[in-house]
């Protein structure tokens, strides 16, 4: 009796993890103010969030032919959720014509780099030799 | 207070936390700004719908929602593929950034973004 309490126990504290996880992810989706940085938000609900939620339903459950299919769920969502998030993110560069406002190349997005004075943000941006650009074209 | 009614009321707790997420994501797609947004939300909510499933077929104790769960998995994905792959043109071009050598335009873009930030500082 005591023993399927702590497994009570255990899955409980899972599956609110779980939540906590999704919950997360939605947060970040309202927060943030960009396609890229909500990607980056998605991504935790669907890896962090559904394996931990499966694995409480496992442990409630016990090794079971299901539980085992709801395994296979998680390393089939493991695998297709970073090819998701690359192809989105592969939309968002080739289709936002604002993007240059955001991204800069060879450097970080200027919302990324730390806010400090200008000559740091100059000098955190490594500086090209003048014949990079025919060899990137 | 039983092992059983425990698990009905923390797996039927989290059906509702779960509902009160989607309805979040629901929103999120109607009001993203761009399609990408929106695609964004659609795959966000797939995977949420995938996990209520999976709670219902522990708390109805029916095997076949976890095959549900796999299907709709595999349908979600493609789905947020062929929603993405229509908006990728046949022969993509690199967008134009901004040189960070060149002084004067790369400094005005940085003035922008600085002054998003709020910091405002020169």
């Amino acid at each position: 009796m005591m023993l399927e309490w702590i497994r009570f126990a255990i899955s409980a504290v899972l599956l609110i993890l779980g939540l906590c996880s999704f919950a997360a992810a939605v947060l970040g989706a309202y927060r943030f103010g960009f396609v890229m940085n909500r990607l980056h938000a998605a991504g935790i609900g669907d890896t962090a969030g559904i394996f931990l939620v499966v694995a409480s339903l496992v442990v409630a459950e016990g090794l079971t032919a299901d539980a085992l299919k709801l395994i296979v769920l998680v390393f089939f969502l493991w695998f297709t959720s970073p090819v998701s998030t690359h192809f989105l993110g592969q939309v968002e560069y080739y289709t936002n014509p604002l993007l240059r406002k955001y991204v800069k190349k060879g450097g970080l997005p200027g919302f990324l780099r730390r806010t400090g004075s200008a000559d740091e943000g100059k000098a955190a941006v490594p500086a090209q030799p003048k014949g990079e650009k025919d060899a990137a074209d | 207070m039983t092992v059983e009614q425990a698990y009905q009321t923390l797996f039927g707790g989290a059906l509702i936390i779960l509902l009160v997420l989607i309805g979040a994501m629901c929103i999120r797609s109607i009001i993203g700004p761009r399609s990408t947004d929106r695609i964004m939300s659609v795959n966000m909510l797939g995977t949420m719908t995938i996990c209520s499933i999976a709670i219902l077929s522990l708390i109805l104790d029916e095997g076949y929602l976890a095959d549900v769960a796999l299907i709709y998995a595999m349908i979600s994905f493609v789905a947020v593929l062929m929603m993405a792959s229509m908006f990728v043109p046949s022969k993509p071009k690199e967008p134009e950034l901004d040189r960070v050598s060149d002084e004067g335009d790369a400094g005005g873009a940085e003035e922008k973004t600085r002054k998003a930030e709020g910091g405002g500082r020169k």
